[in-house]
């Protein structure tokens, strides 16, 4: 038996078990969320996204309550949008620089300022204290701590804990005086943090940034991204490679990979510099009188075959070894080790993954 | 003297145990009279929580710290009727002193909380630990069900207990279906006594009828509502009651094991409670109940959020569905009743449904405790019949102090907002109150004469509110902070009209939106301020 609710007016189906946010997402509405991220479990907590439903005393989060047969719900009303925007003027208060932020800090860090244009919102509605407590001195070079701009949504805590499993920050405090730690408040190099930068990802506001990224602020192109495929690793995270003109300015994950569904780890966030480093390999190098010159792709390929055949020669078949990068998918592993037993007759052949 | 336990005695003793991270803190905190980083690594380790976690939490309560020596320093009640009795001075008096929200003692003179010892006194008196006052006798002698027999010599004691009468409503149950102990008391109409009034008898069934288990009872003693102070005289000096109706409780829903979540300000009753246990071994066989201490949060009074902090977790309220009923204590089935509800099971099955209900006046059933303090002449508990007029229970039986009017009384302890002097000939009943855009709810009446300046009441009672928001949801969060600003130091406009738009704003906000009763029922304050009070609004935004 198929199962429907009214939304908005129209009889739409959903299935047993959805919240009334995801079959109102799916049918198009843009229901309004700042701690909403639909990898985590509903926290309910921005209230932002609360609906009508006949029968119910009062507005619901949508997030939170299930959808169930015959329900009319309504998303869209007077009432409701006067209530956003006064949660937005809420949030905004407490966090008035939020309508400012580049999009190079994350790949939700939109989400506010964007709010704050839909709601006509500047901050200076209910003018009060503010309640972050930055930590700009946390002294890694990948993570900024820009708490400044925290609106304690949680979603940073939760990707943590539900997608990461790492558990590193937590929340501390209460009501407005909450901030975002490690244990004792420890820089995140000395808590359980991996860097894989997820918080960053997911924070609505911009408050964690990619520090990498934010280098590049001040290039004047405008952001352009292109859709890849992480190299490290045979998983395969999507990415999209941010770019200013010829330049790489930061890795964003993809929310649709299919492999990654938006996270990352260390490697695949942060550590693409290497691509437009100076000192980056970009044409075969041979040694000379002690000095590595530029050299043919001919010439580079004929002295390694001579030094591979000169060792096997001098001290035998076993001496030759491969290690197969990590980096690489099956089919590149199965050459290597293919490479290595037809040629040299060599069984050792390890992977980097071990070590 | 003994040596102190090692942290591996302390984790072994407990690691075991149902609910252990509270008791743990606890005994660490004890042993060196702070939570240090060693102490929490080890907490961490041997319960297998992360140690951000464990650290966040801690730093969610009150009364723990991960500051040394904060345990032993002296906590200061600053409840409203305490300010009225100089806790300003006493705080300023006292070495080291902290100051705590309202601690449920109201009819009493200043609490002042040191690590376990429950102290009272004012300015310049020797602080002193006694016993909770009893309740006046009941005025008018009109028949009681909690308060009965309260004032029994003994009464605390088992065999007091067993004398006037204690736990042969138990012996009663035992010999009966759980379906009919559950129709007694559905019959009776005895509904949740902690101020959310859910039908008792239909919670327990919803628990019996619930899929999987073990099935749990939680006795929520976590009296954290400024004003109010009923549970603490049943725990003290009835508690022998509250564990008959949680063994009936056991009886009805099939549960066997059971909490008291009992609020950290109340130390003297953690010792009763497991005196109460240890001497009633013989009548609670088959059931397996024992004590949790909180730690120091008001919103652990909201049944999930008390759930949390029983499990161990950050103690935020959950989202409903589901409900604790069929997901609670560790995702079992669970009943959370309030002390009084509890205290109230025994003389109800006792004395049967039709004796209960026809102790509420007209239409309504059975009665309720009131706390009643403030500007009155005899503070204390109360048991009123339901639908009982307040102004006979203000000026007849509490009496108001001679040449004075009362000008306001909180409902709900503060929760339900003021109600004015022209509001005063309601009767104590929900459908009544509400009506009034107030509410009962824990039964707290703190009274206000007219030498008071209700301003300055409004704006203690939201900073209660601000700095008991658990920040889970963001009306409540950033709204109490806003509505504390506007009624203290002006940092919003101070045009009257322009104020009481913005404050009438965030109410509506926290009203409709915030996820649990704190931020929905917090603005009732400034709504009934704006209400009753206008001119004082005015007067005191022109004098900023």
């Amino acid at each position: 038996m198929s199962l429907d609710l009214t939304l908005d007016g129209q009889v739409v189906p959903f299935q047993e078990g959805e919240t009334l946010y995801e079959v109102a997402h799916r049918h198009g509405d843009k229901i309004p969320t700042l701690c909403y991220d639909k990898r985590l479990k509903p926290l309910g907590a921005c209230r932002l996204c609360v609906v009508e439903v006949e029968g119910a005393n009062g507005p619901l989060a949508s997030c939170t309550t299930p959808a169930r047969e015959g329900m009319v719900v309504r998303t869209v009303t007077e009432d409701l949008e006067q209530h956003r925007k006064t949660l937005v003027d809420l949030v905004l208060s407490e966090n008035p620089k939020g309508a400012e932020i580049t999009p190079l800090r994350g790949l939700a860090s939109q989400e506010l300022a964007q709010l704050s244009v839909r709601y006509g919102s500047d901050g200076t509605r209910f003018a009060g204290a503010t309640s972050g407590h930055p930590r700009l001195d946390d002294p890694n070079p990948m993570i900024l701590r820009d708490y400044e701009h925290c609106i304690s949504c949680y979603r940073c805590v939760r990707v943590c804990a539900e997608q990461e499993g790492d558990y590193a920050i937590s929340i501390t405090g209460r009501g407005f005086g909450t901030r975002i730690s490690a244990e004792f408040d420890v820089d995140l190099q000395d808590s359980d943090c991996t860097f894989c930068g997820q918080c960053v990802q997911t924070c609505p506001t911009g408050a964690l940034g990619d520090q990498l990224a934010l280098q590049y602020t001040d290039l004047p192109e405008p952001i352009n991204a292109t859709r890849s495929i992480c190299p490290y690793c045979g998983v395969g995270c999507s990415v999209d490679l941010l770019t200013k003109g010829e330049t790489l300015v930061g890795v964003q994950p993809a929310m649709d990979g299919p492999a990654n569904e938006g996270a990352l780890c260390i490697k695949g966030q942060f550590a693409w510099e290497w691509v437009q480093h100076p000192d980056r390999l970009k044409e075969p190098l041979v040694r000379k009188d002690g000095e590595l010159v530029p050299a043919s792709w001919e010439e580079a390929l004929d002295r390694a075959a001579a030094g591979f055949a000169q060792t096997a020669a001098r001290h035998g078949r076993q001496s030759i070894y491969a290690v197969a990068s990590g980096r690489a998918p099956h089919e590149s592993a199965y050459s290597v080790q293919k490479f290595i037993r037809v040629n040299f007759g060599s069984n050792q052949i390890d992977n980097c993954s071990r070590a | 003297m003994p040596a102190s336990p090692t942290d591996e005695q302390l984790i072994t003793r407990w690691q075991d145990e149902p609910a252990p991270l509270l008791p743990l803190l606890h005994a660490f905190n004890e042993r060196d009279g702070h939570l240090s980083r060693e102490s929490l690594e080890a907490i961490s380790a041997g319960l297998r929580i992360p140690l951000a976690e464990v650290h966040g939490s801690v730093t969610f309560y009150h009364h723990i710290s991960d500051e040394p020596e904060s345990r032993d320093r002296p906590r200061v009640c600053m409840g409203p009727i305490c300010r009225l009795n100089g806790s300003e001075q006493l705080l300023h008096d006292l070495d080291g002193a902290e100051p705590m929200a309202c601690a449920g003692r109201c009819d009493d003179p200043i609490p002042v909380l040191q690590a376990d010892r429950g102290l009272v006194g004012r300015p310049g008196d020797e602080l002193q630990q006694v016993p909770s006052p009893l309740p006046p006798p009941n005025p008018a002698g009109i028949e009681e069900c909690c308060l009965a027999n309260v004032r029994e010599p003994d009464r605390a004691a088992c065999s007091g207990y067993v004398r006037t009468g204690g736990y042969a409503a138990l012996a009663k149950a035992r010999a009966m279906e759980p379906e009919e102990i559950l129709q007694v008391l559905e019959a009776s109409g005895l509904a949740g006594r902690g101020g959310a009034g859910f039908p008792t008898a239909t919670k327990w069934r919803a628990v019996r009828d619930a899929q999987g288990g073990p099935k749990t009872l939680v006795c929520n003693a976590d009296e954290g509502e400024p004003g109010c102070f009923k549970d603490r005289v049943l725990l003290d000096h009835d508690p022998h009651a509250i564990l008959e109706g949680m063994a009936i409780a056991g009886l009805a829903t099939g549960a066997t094991r059971g909490f008291i979540y009992l609020r950290y300000e109340y130390p003297q009753t953690q010792a009763i409670l497991e005196r109460a246990l240890e001497e009633a071994e013989e009548h609670l066989d088959g059931f397996e109940f024992c004590v949790r201490r909180g730690a120091g949060a008001y919103i652990c009074g909201e049944e999930t959020s008390l759930l949390n902090s029983l499990e161990g977790r950050h103690p935020f309220p959950r989202n409903r569905p589901p409900f604790p009923v069929t997901h609670g204590f560790e995702q079992t089935p669970t009943a959370v009743n309030n002390v009084e509800t509890l205290a109230s099971v025994a003389p109800i099955l006792h004395r049967g449904a039709e004796w209960y209900a026809g102790l509420g006046l007209g239409e309504h059933r059975g009665t309720k405790l009131i706390s009643l303090s403030g500007d009155v002449e005899r503070p204390g508990n109360y048991e009123i019949p339901m639908g009982f007029p307040l102004k006979t229970l203000l000026f007849d039986w509490a009496g108001v102090p001679e040449g004075r009017t009362v000008q306001a009384v909180t409902m709900a302890g503060l929760s339900g907002g003021f109600l004015g002097a022209e509001d005063l000939d309601v009767t104590l009943d929900e459908a009544c109150l509400r009506a009034k855009g107030s509410f009962l709810g824990a039964g707290g009446i703190m009274a206000f004469d007219d030498r008071r300046d209700m301003f300055e009441i409004a704006r203690q009672s939201m900073e209660f509110f601000a700095s008991e928001s658990c920040g889970k949801c963001f009306p409540c969060r950033i709204g109490t902070e806003r509505l504390v600003e506007r009624l203290g130091d002006p940092s919003g406009p101070l045009d009257p009209a322009a104020w009481t738009e913005e404050v009438r704003a965030i109410g509506q906000a926290m009203t409709q939106l915030s996820a649990c009763g704190l931020g929905r029922s917090a603005p009732l304050i400034t709504e009934s301020l704006l209400r009753l009070f206008p001119a004082e609004v005015s007067g005191k935004l022109g004098a900023e």
